[in-house]
């Protein structure tokens, strides 16, 4: 699955360091999200996975607490820096939660709640921008009909895809995604991996999971971490092969985590 | 059975015997009450309660100046005291949550729910009568209005604090500014408990007479001016059961009748939205 | 879409027109928000300035004797707050002696006797009964209550106690049918749904482990009511009493109609007497002259210092029951 040239680096990781108060959460974590790849963070409960995913956003700032050091580079752009926008470069990152969050609103006022926000758009432009959002995430054919029912009447597989449309309706170039399988039934799960397979085409995709089969079908690229630290990273098939570090192993094959 | 089993055994009867009578004599008391209130209340309603305004001694009339006047100083009351309610609740519940300032307002908004209202009642004497120069309607909406605003923060900032975090994030997550977040999808979840908090807030304020005995006063004639003394059901059932008059007093248990109905309903409704937004919730 | 708006002088930034205004709303947003916050200690602060200013004549006149002379004369322009202090306390004290101990009987039934399928009725009615404006508890009490008392109760305890020493004079004199014990009997079936209500809600914050730990040794309910639930909801239950306290102390309307408005101390709990609010309602838009007033809004202040200091108390019982179990009663 590795490119026998070089991928272009979308994101950057450099020096990355995360503190919840005192509390030193990442340390110093250096590693590259390759450009329409998917990249696969995996590591035992704590070890900060999710927390590194949640950098890439900056959604930690919401918590006066927790601050991050150290440099993001997006397309050569520190995000971390203090003048950047954060609202437009959420517009570019996008983020799928473990549990799904649908807003208390129609299906359609879903999805079209990130467009609103940023872009005024005739109606019928509107409309097409939703159902172009809903058949990428493989959603439109159920809810075509009923695109004025509220998102919480959706089951838990496609109110996640809800949320997949709801992300990629405003055309981000990266596209988060925390655990979004973990509190789907196996059917749903196998779903929504077809879907980050086919959406890595046109997107970055970066993916959090704590199941590593998980991680071995869907991604490109994987960083194992532990204890706030990147232990290994690599190709996927090399780190789940033939891991260069014990500890890689050792979770690997389920001598621990 | 052994001794200390069997005294412990009666002494477990004896108790929770207790608790019964003690449940027979608080629930009995208040059916009393209300069955009182209900006799005596329907048997002064007519149709006239309605029509006519309140009457001197010994001649006929009903309610309408004081139904009225308790109409529109709570719809002010409400108009006024929600909007502010609202907006300190938010601000108790997304911005400020962890704040000393938020601290400190919740203490004094836990204390101002709890105080006696016919100090507000002075407050608001000395603040707008006062400087007005005569009773009025305004004042009596004023009285009102403090007492709506710690119910309506409470509410507000107990309902958004329910509303979990990821609801939030995922709208943050899209680019949404915070003010947006607050109005387009918190506000939005909790909207439900929000307007129970209202209701909760009219509910108690239908029934309060002491902050109005001096500041909008009582009038004994029609009138829907603000600018005047305003009449209100509380302070006219007040100023007609202390009478010695018969029909007065008929007057009063008619008028007691009519506040007691509006803050059950207005109670039960609040009640089944909260129950349908929590199994909407669950 | 976004543009990256570069220039050779700063690092790029995402920003845009759109995006700053969008900010400049969610300031305003915020202030507006904060604004509102400091409004209401704001409006806290102006209530106790108003009662001071307003009162302030009268704590010239008067001093701190206000607060133990019990001679109120209007034309003579002589007031003394220590009989509606009195009337106040004693009052509420009878409304406390009486709810308490029912109060918490109906919320120990409701919790741990009534069958499942009454609870949430009866929890239901007693929040409701809790919302019934104190009005309506004044006009019953003064025209079902008092005479009943004043024809039956009262001349049969005036029976009962004559020739036993200190409870002769408690309940002595001739039978009003309004008077203290009337106003601290209405005030007490007014406090219990309250009283009820809270003392469920903290009861129901007991973890059930807990108690299924006490039964699962053979505790009898009531053994696990006294031993386990009470101590650990210990701090709510107390708090939840003072806040019915505060309440019953600024209680208005139930009281006015029955207390008698006598400015007099009396030991005999029938004899007819104020409190601090009854004197305030009864007599304040008839009050002349500057003295007069300020007199009664010294009442309100002495009355609002109290109820201060009761609300403050239970609020504190109650943040460490909330701390304690991350609930609010």
């Amino acid at each position: 699955m590795v490119d026998s040239i070089s991928p272009k680096v979308k994101v950057a990781i450099e020096n990355l360091s995360f503190y919840y108060g005192d509390n030193a959460a990442l340390k110093n974590i250096s590693l590259p999200l390759y450009a329409n790849k998917v990249t696969a963070f995996i590591g035992p409960s704590g070890c900060g996975k999710s927390t590194l995913l949640r950098a890439l956003n900056r959604i930690f700032e919401l918590y006066p607490d927790q601050r991050a050091e150290g440099k993001l580079l997006l397309d050569g752009v520190d995000i971390l820096g203090r003048d950047q926008d954060v609202n437009i470069l959420r517009l570019k990152i996008g983020m799928v939660f473990q549990k799904p969050t649908p807003f208390p609103m129609t299906i359609f006022d879903n999805v079209a709640f990130g467009l609103q926000l940023h872009e005024r758009l005739p109606r019928s432009e509107l409309e097409g921008r939703v159902e172009m959002a809903l058949k990428r995430a493989a959603l439109w054919e159920e809810v075509r009909d009923k695109l004025h029912v509220g998102g919480n009447s959706l089951s838990g597989g496609q109110q996640q895809r809800l949320c997949i449309a709801r992300s990629v309706a405003t055309k981000p170039e990266i596209i988060l995604l925390d655990e979004p399988c973990s509190a789907l039934d196996p059917i749903s799960t196998a779903k929504i991996e077809e879907l980050i397979s086919e959406l890595s085409d046109d997107y970055t995709i970066v993916i959090v999971t704590h199941n590593m089969q998980q991680a071995s079908r869907v991604s490109h690229y994987t960083a194992f971490m532990f204890l706030g630290e990147l232990i290994e990273f690599g190709a996927t098939e090399q780190v789940f092969t033939a891991p260069a570090n014990k500890k890689t192993e050792d979770y690997i094959t389920g001598r621990f985590g | 059975m052994s001794p200390i089993y069997a005294k412990r055994r009666r002494r477990n009867s004896m108790f929770l015997g207790l608790s019964v009578v003690a449940t027979l004599f608080g629930l009995g008391w208040l059916a009393v009450i209300l069955g009182t209130l209900l006799y005596e209340g329907f048997t002064g309603i007519d149709l006239a309660i309605f029509t006519a305004s309140t009457p001197p001694p010994g001649l006929d009339g009903g309610l309408l100046n004081a139904i009225v006047g308790s109409l529109i100083m709570t719809s002010l009351a409400v108009l006024a005291g929600t909007p502010i309610g609202i907006l300190v609740g938010t601000y108790l519940a997304e911005y400020g949550r962890y704040t000393r300032l938020a601290f400190v307002v919740r203490l004094v908004n836990d204390i101002l729910l709890s105080a006696p209202s016919i100090v507000l009642g002075l407050f608001i004497y000395e603040l707008v009568v006062v400087n007005m120069g005569h009773f009025s309607g305004w004042a009596g909406a004023a009285a009102l209005t403090v007492i709506v605003i710690p119910v309506v923060v409470r509410t507000t900032e107990n309902m958004l604090i329910l509303i979990p975090n990821t609801l939030r994030e995922a709208a943050a997550a899209l680019g949404a500014p915070r003010a947006h977040v607050i109005r387009k999808v918190t506000w939005r979840a909790a909207r439900t408990g929000m307007i129970t908090g209202v209701l909760l807030a009219v509910a108690r304020i239908s029934g309060e007479t002491a902050p109005l005995l001096f500041t909008s006063l009582n009038n004994q004639f029609w009138s829907a001016d603000l600018n005047a003394p305003m009449a209100s059901l509380p302070v006219a059932i007040f100023q007609m059961a202390l009478s010695p008059y018969a029909d007065w007093q008929r007057l009063a248990w008619a008028g007691a009748l009519l506040i007691t109905m509006a803050v059950l309903f207005l109670s039960v409704v609040a009640r089944l939205l909260g129950s349908s937004s929590q199994s909407e919730r669950d | 879409m976004a543009d990256i708006v570069s220039s050779a002088h700063s690092t790029p930034t995402f920003a845009t027109a759109r995006t700053r205004r969008a900010h400049r709303a969610d300031h305003i947003f915020h202030g507006l928000t904060r604004i509102c916050a400091v409004f209401v200690l704001l409006m806290f602060a102006s209530i106790v300035l108003s009662l001071v200013i307003g009162a302030w004549p009268a704590f010239e006149a008067f001093g701190f004797a206000f607060l133990w002379t019990e001679v109120w004369n209007p034309v003579r322009d002589l007031f003394g707050a220590a009989a509606p202090i009195y009337g106040t306390l004693v009052t509420s004290a009878i409304a406390m002696i009486i709810a308490v101990p029912v109060g918490i009987g109906i919320a120990i039934f409701l919790t741990e006797l009534c069958p499942r399928v009454l609870r949430r009725t009866i929890g239901i009615v007693v929040e409701l009964l809790a919302g019934i404006p104190s009005i309506i508890y004044g006009i019953w009490g003064l025209f079902v209550l008092a005479p009943i008392l004043q024809q039956t109760v009262q001349p049969a305890l005036v029976g009962i106690f004559e020739g036993i020493p200190f409870f002769e004079s408690l309940f002595a004199g001739p039978p009003y049918g309004i008077g203290m014990f009337t106003a601290g009997l209405i005030l007490a079936i007014m406090t219990l749904p309250f009283i009820t209500a809270i003392t469920r809600d903290v009861f129901e914050t007991v973890p059930s482990v807990l108690k299924e730990a006490a039964y699962g040794m053979g505790a009898t309910t009531w053994e696990v009511v006294w031993n386990v639930v009470l101590p650990y909801a210990r701090g709510g239950v107390v708090g939840g009493i003072m806040l019915a306290l505060g309440r019953a102390l600024g209680e208005t309307m139930a009281v006015t109609f029955v207390i008698g408005n006598a400015h007099r101390i009396s030991v005999s709990l029938f004899a007819p007497g104020t409190t601090i609010s009854a004197a305030i309602a009864n007599e304040f838009t008839e009050a002349i002259g500057e003295l007069y007033v300020a007199a009664l809004i010294e009442l309100g202040l002495i009355l609002f210092f109290v109820t201060f200091l009761v609300l403050a108390a239970a609020q504190y019982m109650l943040y460490r029951l909330e701390a304690r179990t991350g609930e609010r009663a």
